[in-house]
């Protein structure tokens, strides 16, 4: 089920009322059944997946903890990440491995969410190995953080630590939570369905033939997808923290700001956070972070970034587009003075950005190849770019949308309190942006896919 | 008071913000909407006195540009022309203008609009709440939709009409056509295709030449040129199916123009070409004979 279909905007009540008048148990049930449902609208052959993925990770995740023998708990973390990473490996990268090296190809339907779910469930079985989560003994309780509607499909990830203890507890209905939690929603509807939605046809046709389109047209269909791409991810986490926020839960945030970086770790401390601190946690300091000098970081850095660009797609594109971003932290951490000004080295990483996206939109290099020497061909003017309304339209909220987040940079405005008036004015203005700017096509959110 | 019936005061307060604010600006921006230079807004308003009126889909658009018929022919032009214009949508258009409008002398019709179905629908939701045939054009192909702009007012304005609406608040927008050339990586000739026409739209073709005859306005049918890189292969007999279905003749340029800097793209014109073809519409005697020469 998606966010923005109408089939969503009929569940969503049913399962309010529901959650609402119920409590403890009763109410996880609520969740879980309502949880299987939101997933099953998409396939219900892999709610059995799901299941699965939860027992396995639900059972180990006891094992480990009543297990003293080090060698044997070391063995029952083992057989949770490979079969975490088996599940992950032979839906999504099955044909890509093994079909390249042996041209054998699977007709493999990708489970939709498998990415964000098998590293939830992963970090939770490798923190109770490391004793800093102690394992969940209600199975219901365990399932319902698995399944769990909200971020079940494309995060954020959250992690067993952050969400079980929230699960232990009944929430009391809260009108502050509500005011606040429908704020986050209407902000994120206004993301995904105004602007990344309204942006969606703009670039596709760009990168599908780039050759038809002149310098300017593919450069702004490249600044477009810089756009579409966050405007859709952190649409979606902003409805699903939303939503969380409503029912009594707390998710933390998952982008802040991104393009207002001026580096790139700062970078990766605003976009898809939730997945970046995975990285980090999971991959990065394992693999010696910082710890082991100059090189050691170096290998470190590149070895996740690539394995980050891996966990988007099973694609070569992908791959390289986490080359770059490992490139790009690689140089930063060699050259750490600061030369330039601000504003300058924001512009800077906000274009090296964009042109890694290239990659990562593009279907395959010779298409990106395509569009970037589209653009260096500096052929055909501005006043001949196509769709210039649409455009326009575009490039105006994500002025607006820029100057809210650059608004949040002033100390006095980020931490001012916002009455409930203010925010059924913002949550009505959001309705009406929608409705006159909505794209409402019923487009899939795009981290769907990964 | 309970935090449970806050929440309620503060959501119905909402829903009531929601509906007062989309009527009231949604009235405000309709005044702006028939206020613009933009087609249809135009037509909407009323007062035209166009002598040549252009109906037709992109080509339409890209092949009549009227400022070049109005420095050739003297007479005032009016190109009503959009893209994806399918005739049936041409024929409510045509029929609203009437309503609206003094009658033009001559109507050009581009019947390779035939091939074209409802993609423009979803469009026409901005201007039915000024043309009961528009409305049910649209609750006809977006019932749901339809049902849903009944409700909130903002939505209809919510479509590349508008926006175009808005751009052209002080200028015509006569003056819209490519100004672009075919790039030279998509030059080569390319495989063949038919135009393969709509029967509902070919239809709707007949009724507005009929419309036309009885109320004696002139009616051109004129297949514009397509670039020589990927012309249709059917063309002749497009042309004439479209003649024994509207039992008016057709004037086929499909080849007309060789030159591929003439072109934006394999099947719409530039400005460089639009006049050329005008300028041999003109040699031909298209705007003073009532049928084309006998080469047609």
């Amino acid at each position: 089920m998606l966010f923005n279909s109408l089939a969503f905007l009929a569940f969503l009540p049913i399962f309010m009322i529901a959650y609402w008048s119920t409590k403890g148990r009763v109410r996880l049930w609520v969740m879980l059944v309502a949880s299987l449902v939101f997933y099953a609208w998409w396939d219900w052959r892999f709610c059995f997946l799901l299941l699965f993925s939860a027992l396995v990770d639900y059972s180990l995740g006891i094992l480990l903890e009543n297990e003293r023998d080090d060698a044997l708990r070391r063995r029952l973390i083992i057989i949770s990440v490979a079969v975490n990473l088996g599940l992950l490996g032979f839906f999504k990268y099955f044909n890509f491995f093994v079909g390249q090296a042996t041209g054998i190809a699977l007709r493999i339907v990708l489970p939709v969410g498998i990415s964000f779910y098998v590293f939830k469930t992963m970090s939770y079985t490798i923190d109770v190995y490391r004793r800093t989560q102690a394992a969940e003994r209600d199975l219901l309780r365990f399932t319902t953080f698995v399944v769990f509607f909200p971020e079940l499909v494309a995060g954020p990830i959250v992690r067993a630590s952050r969400l079980l203890p929230q699960l232990a507890r009944d929430h009391r209905f809260s009108y502050a939570r509500m005011v606040s939690g429908l704020t986050l929603i209407a902000s994120g509807y206004v993301r995904k369905v105004a602007i990344a939605d309204s942006i969606a046809p703009l670039v596709d046709i760009r990168f599908a033939h780039p050759e038809a389109h002149n310098s300017w047209s593919l450069l702004i269909g490249v600044y477009l997808y810089a756009f579409q791409i966050y405007c859709d991810f952190s649409g979606y986490s902003s409805i699903a923290i939303g939503l969380a926020r409503v029912l009594g839960f707390d998710f933390g945030i998952n982008f802040d700001r991104p393009y207002f970086s001026s580096s790139f770790s700062e970078f990766w401390k605003r976009w898809h956070i939730s997945l970046s601190s995975w990285l980090r946690d999971y991959l990065y300091i394992p693999l010696g972070g910082s710890r082991g000098g100059t090189w050691r970081t170096y290998r470190s850095l590149m070895i996740t970034m690539l394995l980050g660009g891996l966990w988007h797609g099973a694609n070569w594109t992908f791959v390289f587009w986490g080359a770059l971003h490992g490139t790009y932290l690689v140089v930063e951490r060699a050259f750490p003075r600061r030369i330039i000004p601000r504003a300058l080295s924001i512009l800077l990483v906000f274009h090296l950005t964009c042109f890694a996206w290239v990659f990562f939109r593009a279907h395959s290099f010779s298409n990106a190849w395509e569009v970037l020497t589209g653009i260096a061909s500096m052929r055909g003017s501005l006043a001949d770019v196509e769709n210039r309304w649409r455009t326009l339209k575009c490039a105006v909220m994500i002025a607006v949308m820029l100057a809210f987040e650059a608004a949040a940079f002033v100390p006095k405005w980020r931490t001012a309190e916002v009455s409930p008036a203010m925010r059924l004015a913002f949550v009505g203005a959001c309705a009406w942006v929608v409705l006159i700017f909505g794209t409402f096509s019923g487009n899939n959110f795009i981290y769907f896919q990964f | 008071m309970s935090d449970a019936r806050r929440a309620v005061i503060w959501l119905v307060a909402l829903a009531a913000t929601i509906v007062a604010g989309d009527h009231l600006l949604a009235a405000v921006l309709r005044k702006v909407l028939l206020r613009s230079q933009f087609r249809y807004s135009r037509l909407y308003r009323g007062g035209n006195r166009a002598e040549i009126l252009i109906l037709g889909d992109s080509r339409g658009v890209h092949s009549f540009y009227a400022p070049a018929i109005e420095e050739l022919t003297g007479l005032r032009a009016f190109n009503l022309s959009y893209n994806s214009l399918s005739p049936r949508i041409a024929e409510a258009v045509l029929l609203d203008y009437l309503d609206h409008n003094p009658p033009p002398r001559m109507v050009v019709l581009e019947p390779t609009c035939a091939i074209v179905t409802g993609a423009l629908t979803a469009e026409l939701r901005t201007y039915a709440g000024s043309s009961p045939r528009l409305a049910a054009l649209y609750a006809e192909s977006h019932p749901a939709a339809a049902a849903a702009s009944r409700a909130f007012w903002l939505y209809p304005l919510n479509s590349e009409f508008f926006l175009e609406a808005l751009h052209y608040m002080r200028r015509t927008d006569q003056d819209w056509i490519h100004h672009d050339v075919i790039p030279h990586a998509r030059r080569a000739p390319g495989g063949t295709w038919r135009l393969a026409p709509y029967p509902g739209q070919v239809d709707a073709l007949a009724r507005i030449v009929r419309l036309l005859q009885r109320r004696g306005i002139e009616v051109r049918l004129v297949i514009a040129p397509y670039a020589p890189i990927k012309p249709p292969s059917n063309a002749a007999e497009f042309a004439g199916l479209i003649e024994r279905r509207t039992a008016a003749p057709v004037w086929n340029y499909v080849g007309a123009i060789a030159d591929l800097d003439a072109f934006a793209d394999a099947v719409h014109m530039n400005e460089r070409g639009s006049r050329a073809f005008l300028r041999i519409l003109a040699r031909d005697g298209f705007f003073g004979m009532a049928q084309p020469p006998a080469r047609f």
